[in-house]
C-alpha cells in the first residue's frame, strides 16, 4: 500500500487538529486544545484506484513560544496550509510558511485551507487576496472544521496533488 | 532476571535499546508500563523490535540518529516531544535521545509525562489569552464602528436645528424669545462641538493603524505643528489674556520630524493648549517647548493654573471620559486622544504638577528620518518603481552601472535611480558591465547574480582583480534570488559588499546606497549643478509673452515625458533599432531645443545622425552624454518651477481668488 505523509502547517489555533480529527476521526469539540509537540494520525483511503496510506502529522503551531521544526517535514509528500479566516494575522503566518517550507524542503504540493467559515459574521479572509493567491495556482478551501465543510475534499485534493 | 540498572532505568520510565539496523532493535532495559501499552509486552533479549514501522516519528528521527551514531564528534541528538496513542486512546507523551556507546547505536525513550503536563498548560494559558485578547479587540473594534455610527447619524439633525435657529434669528422676537433663541443656538454649538471630538478620538482609534504608517512616510515637522498650534489658538488665548509663548530655548536648527501623522499631531498639540487655557487665570503663562531625546523628540506643554489634582495619577488623567483636572473638562476625550493617538505612533504622554505652580503636559514621539515629499516610502514594493515621483533632493549623486537581464526590471530600476538623481548605465550582463567600466568610471556596480554571458559573481572577480591593480574600489551589490543568510555570506566572500535579495524592497536598496554614498571620497561623486534658474529662460519666457503659467506647464510637460524619452531610447539603443533612434533623438533634440539647452540640443542631433546613417558604434557613449546633459536641464527646471510656486501668494489676484473660491472664510 503507498504511504503519503501529510504535515499539517499554520499558526496557533487555527483548527490544525481539529481538521485531522474531523478527517481521521470525525468528531469536533469546539474546547481549544493547544498542541504540544507532534501527534500522528493515519487514514486510508482511496485515490487513483488505489489504497493510500495517509500519515497525517499534526505539528504544533508556530508562534512566540514555539518556532517550527522543519525536520519535521522530512519525507513528507505534501502539507495542508491552515489559516484562520477570521483572524487576519494567521494568513499572513500560512503566507510565511510556505515561503519558509519552500525554502527548506523545496516547492511540495499543498492545499491552502481558510478554515472556520462557519464564523460568517466575524469572517475576515480579504477577496483580494484570494485572487492574488488563487492566480499563483494555489489551491484555496473555505473549511470548517465545525461542520466538516470542505475537510474531505481538503485532503482529497491534497492527496490527488501528492499522487500527481 | 533483571539487573539492577534495568529495573532502574524502568522505575525512571526510561527504556534503552539498541539499533540493530533498518530501523529494528532490541532492548536492553525492562521497559516501562507505556511502552507495553504502546508497542506491546516484551523482555530484554535479542528479538527484534521493528520501530520503524511502528512509530512513523521515530522512523523520521532516525535519519538525524543515524548521522549522530555515524559522527565521532557528535556525543548524542534529542528529539522533541511528540505524542504516540495507545490501542485504548490514551495519549503518550514520547521524547528520545541518540546516543553511542563502545560502538553501540543505542536510543533512549522516555516519556515525559509531568514536563508535558506544565509545558501544555502554560502554552494553553498563554495562547488563550492571547485569543482572549485578539477577541477583545474585535469585540472593541465593533463597538467602535457602531458608535461611531449612532454619532454620525445623531449630529444630523444637529444641521436643520442650526438652520431653525438662523431663521429663527432675522423674525422680530421679544427680549425674551431672543434670549431663548440664543441659549438653544449655543447648546446646539456646544453639541455639535462634542460630537465632532467623539467622532475624532473614534475615527483616530480605527484608522491609527493605517496613518500611522502615512505619517511615518510624511514625518511631520514637531516644531512646525506646534507653531501651527500656537497660531491657531492666539486669539482664544488673547480672549482670555493668558499668555502663550514658545519656549526661546528651543534649537530651530535641530531635526524635528517625528513619526505620525500632521494633522492629528496638531490636534494633540490644540489639546493640550485648550486643557492648559482652561485652567490658567488671567495674565498666566503657557508654555509650549521641545527637546531632544536621543532617538526620540519631546514636547510639553506648562502652564501656571492649579496643577493636578493630588489624588490621581498621571495615567488616570488620560483615560478615556478623564475630565482632566477637577472635572474641568468637557467631555473627556481629549486627553484620551493625546494617549491613544502618541502611543500608537510608538511615543509616550505624562503629565506632572510642577514644583511650584502650574502643571506639564510632555509627549514624546520616535524621531523619524526625513525623506523629501514625494520620495518613495519604505513599504511600497518593487512594483512601485513606476510610480512618477519627483526626484530626491538631498542625496549624494552616483555613478551607477547596472547589470541585469531582466529588461524590465532594468528599465524600471534605472528609471528610479534617476529620479533619484543618480546617472545610471544600464547593461544586460556581466561581460557588458566590463566593457563599460573600461570607459567610464562607476562609483556603484549593480550585479544581478544571474545573468546570460557572463554573470554576477564572475563580473565581480574581474572587476576586483582590477581594482587590485589600478588600486580602486567601487562598491558592488549583488542582485540575487538566493537571499538566504549563507549566500549574503558566500556573495560577500566573492567581492560584493552589499546584497540585496529579490524581490527587494525600493528602501532596501536606497539605503545600501546610502551606505554606498558614505564609503565614497567626496571629490568621486559627481557634483550636479545648482538648480539655478537657466539663463536661457528669460528669453523663453519673453518668447511667450511672459505668461508663467504656460512657462510652468511646459516646464511639467517636459519633466513628464522626457524620462519616457529616455527610457525607449535605451532600449532602442539595446534593440539597436536606428530608426527608433533616430526618431526618438529627433524628439528630445525637439524637447531641450525649446528650453534653450544647447549641449544636450548637440547631443541629440549627434545621435539622431548616427541612427539615420545607422552607425551605433558610438551611441552608446553620445546617449550617456545627452543623459547627463539632460539630467542637468531637468535639474534647473525643476529647480525654477519649485521657485515660481514659492512666490508669495500676493502675486495670485484676489479675483483669482474669488473665483476659485480659496480665500480662507473670514
Amino acid at each position: 500500500m503507498l504511504q503519503k505523509k501529510i504535515c499539517m502547517l499554520g499558526a496557533f489555533a487555527v483548527g490544525k487538529t481539529s481538521l485531522v480529527r474531523r478527517y481521521v476521526e470525525s468528531i469536533y469539540s469546539d474546547a481549544y486544545h493547544t498542541t504540544v509537540g507532534v501527534k500522528i494520525s493515519k487514514k486510508v483511503v482511496q485515490a487513483n484506484n488505489s489504497e493510500v496510506n495517509l500519515v497525517l502529522w499534526d505539528l504544533y503551531g508556530e508562534d512566540d513560544f514555539q518556532k517550527m521544526n522543519w525536520k519535521h517535514l522530512q519525507g513528507a509528500f505534501g502539507y495542508l496550509l491552515v489559516a484562520d479566516g477570521t483572524r487576519p494575522a494567521t494568513l499572513d503566518k500560512a503566507l510565511a510558511l510556505e515561503q519558509k517550507a519552500r525554502a527548506e524542503v523545496g516547492p511540495l504540493p499543498f492545499v491552502f485551507v481558510v478554515n472556520k467559515c462557519d464564523l460568517v459574521n466575524d469572517w475576515q479572509f480579504d477577496a483580494a487576496l484570494e485572487a492574488q493567491l488563487v492566480a499563483k495556482k494555489w489551491t484555496i478551501l473555505r473549511s470548517s472544521a465545525k461542520t466538516g465543510e470542505s475537510v474531505e475534499e481538503a485532503f482529497s485534493q491534497l492527496t490527488g496533488k501528492m499522487l500527481g | 532476571m533483571a539487573t539492577p540498572l534495568q529495573s532502574f532505568s524502568r522505575e525512571f520510565g526510561y527504556v534503552l535499546l539498541e539499533h540493530k539496523g533498518e530501523g529494528k532493535f532490541v532492548l536492553r532495559s525492562e521497559p516501562p508500563s507505556w511502552f507495553n501499552e504502546l508497542w506491546g509486552a516484551t523482555q530484554p533479549g535479542e528479538a527484534l523490535i521493528p520501530l520503524a514501522e511502528k512509530s512513523p516519528f521515530l522512523e523520521n528521527f532516525l535519519v538525524e540518529a543515524q548521522s549522530c551514531w555515524n559522527s565521532p564528534q557528535t556525543a548524542e541528538c534529542r528529539s522533541e516531544v511528540w505524542i504516540e496513542s495507545t490501542a485504548a486512546g490514551r495519549e503518550v507523551p514520547m521524547q528520545t535521545t541518540a546516543l553511542r556507546r563502545d560502538g553501540k547505536q543505542l536510543l533512549v525513550l522516555h516519556s515525559p509525562e509531568a514536563q508535558y503536563r506544565d509545558q501544555v498548560q502554560i502554552l494553553q494559558t498563554a495562547r488563550s489569552a492571547v485569543l482572549e485578547h485578539e477577541k477583545l479587540l474585535r469585540e472593541i473594534q465593533k463597538k467602535e464602528i457602531l458608535l461611531h455610527c449612532i454619532i454620525h447619524d445623531l449630529s444630523q439633525p444637529l444641521s436643520a436645528m442650526r438652520g431653525s435657529f438662523d431663521c429663527l434669528s432675522a423674525e422680530s422676537l421679544s427680549e425674551e424669545g431672543r434670549k431663548f433663541m440664543a441659549l438653544g443656538k449655543m447648546a446646539t454649538q456646544q453639541q455639535e462641538s462634542m460630537i465632532r471630538q467623539i467622532i475624532q478620538v473614534f475615527a483616530a482609534d480605527l484608522q491609527a493603524t493605517t496613518d500611522a504608517e502615512k505619517g511615518a512616510n510624511h514625518a511631520p515637522d514637531l516644531l512646525a505643528c506646534a507653531r501651527n498650534a500656537i497660531t491657531w489658538l492666539s486669539p482664544a488665548f488673547a480672549a482670555k489674556r493668558v499668555n502663550l509663548i514658545l519656549d526661546p530655548q528651543i534649537d530651530q536648527q535641530a531635526h524635528w520630524h517625528v513619526q505620525g501623522e500632521e494633522s492629528r499631531l496638531g490636534r494633540v498639540f490644540t489639546n493640550l493648549l485648550e486643557n492648559a487655557l482652561r485652567y490658567s487665570s488671567e495674565g498666566g503663562n503657557v508654555t509650549v517647548g521641545l527637546q531632544t531625546d536621543g532617538e526620540f523628540r519631546k514636547a510639553f506643554v506648562a502652564d501656571e493654573g492649579p496643577g493636578l489634582p493630588p489624588d490621581l495619577r498621571p495615567a488616570q488623567m488620560f483615560a478615556l471620559f478623564s475630565k482632566g483636572k477637577e472635572g474641568g473638562g468637557k467631555a473627556g476625550f481629549g486627553l484620551y486622544f493625546c494617549r491613544t493617538t502618541v502611543e500608537r505612533w510608538g511615543g509616550s504622554i505624562t503629565c506632572a504638577s510642577l514644583p511650584e505652580i502650574g502643571s506639564r503636559f510632555c509627549f514624546r514621539l520616535p524621531k523619524a528620518t526625513v525623506r523629501a515629499e514625494g520620495e518613495a516610502p519604505p513599504d511600497k514594493l518593487l512594483s512601485a518603481v513606476a510610480d512618477p515621483r519627483p526626484a530626491v533632493k538631498g542625496r549624494r549623486a552616483m555613478r551607477i552601472l547596472f547589470a541585469d537581464d531582466q529588461e524590465d526590471i532594468r528599465t524600471l530600476i534605472t528609471y528610479q535611480l534617476e529620479r533619484s538623481g543618480h546617472h545610471v548605465h544600464a547593461v544586460c550582463n556581466g561581460r557588458e558591465a566590463l566593457s563599460a567600466l573600461l570607459h567610464k568610471h562607476f562609483d556603484v556596480i549593480l550585479l544581478d547574480e544571474e545573468m546570460p554571458a557572463m554573470g554576477g559573481v564572475q563580473a565581480a572577480h574581474t572587476i576586483r582583480e582590477n581594482e587590485a591593480r589600478a588600486g580602486s574600489h567601487a562598491f558592488l551589490i549583488a542582485l540575487t534570488g538566493n537571499s538566504a543568510e549563507d549566500d549574503q555570506a558566500r556573495l560577500r566572500r566573492e567581492g560584493f559588499d552589499a546584497v540585496l535579495g529579490k524581490p527587494f524592497r525600493l528602501e532596501g536598496l536606497a539605503a545600501i546606497l546610502d551606505a554606498a554614498s558614505s564609503t565614497l571620497p567626496l571629490t568621486s561623486v559627481p557634483k550636479k549643478p545648482a538648480a539655478a534658474i537657466p539663463a536661457g529662460i528669460d528669453d523663453l519666457l519673453g518668447r511667450i509673452g511672459g505668461d508663467k503659467k504656460l512657462l510652468n506647464k511646459m516646464i511639467r510637460t517636459f519633466l513628464r515625458d522626457t524620462p519616457k524619452r529616455i527610457a525607449s531610447l535605451q532600449k532602442a539603443l539595446q534593440r539597436k533599432d536606428a530608426e527608433e533612434i533616430a526618431s526618438l533623438a529627433h524628439a528630445l533634440k525637439g524637447s531641450v531645443s525649446i528650453f534653450l539647452a544647447q549641449h544636450a540640443r548637440d547631443r541629440a542631433q549627434e545621435l539622431e545622425d548616427l541612427g539615420h546613417k545607422s552607425e551605433l558604434g558610438g551611441a552608446t557613449a553620445v546617449y550617456a552624454t545627452l543623459k547627463e546633459e539632460i539630467a542637468k536641464l531637468e535639474e534647473n527646471l525643476r529647480g525654477y518651477a519649485k521657485h515660481t510656486q514659492a512666490q508669495p501668494r500676493s502675486t495670485v489676484s484676489k479675483k483669482t481668488q474669488r473665483l476659485t473660491g480659496k480665500r480662507k472664510k473670514q
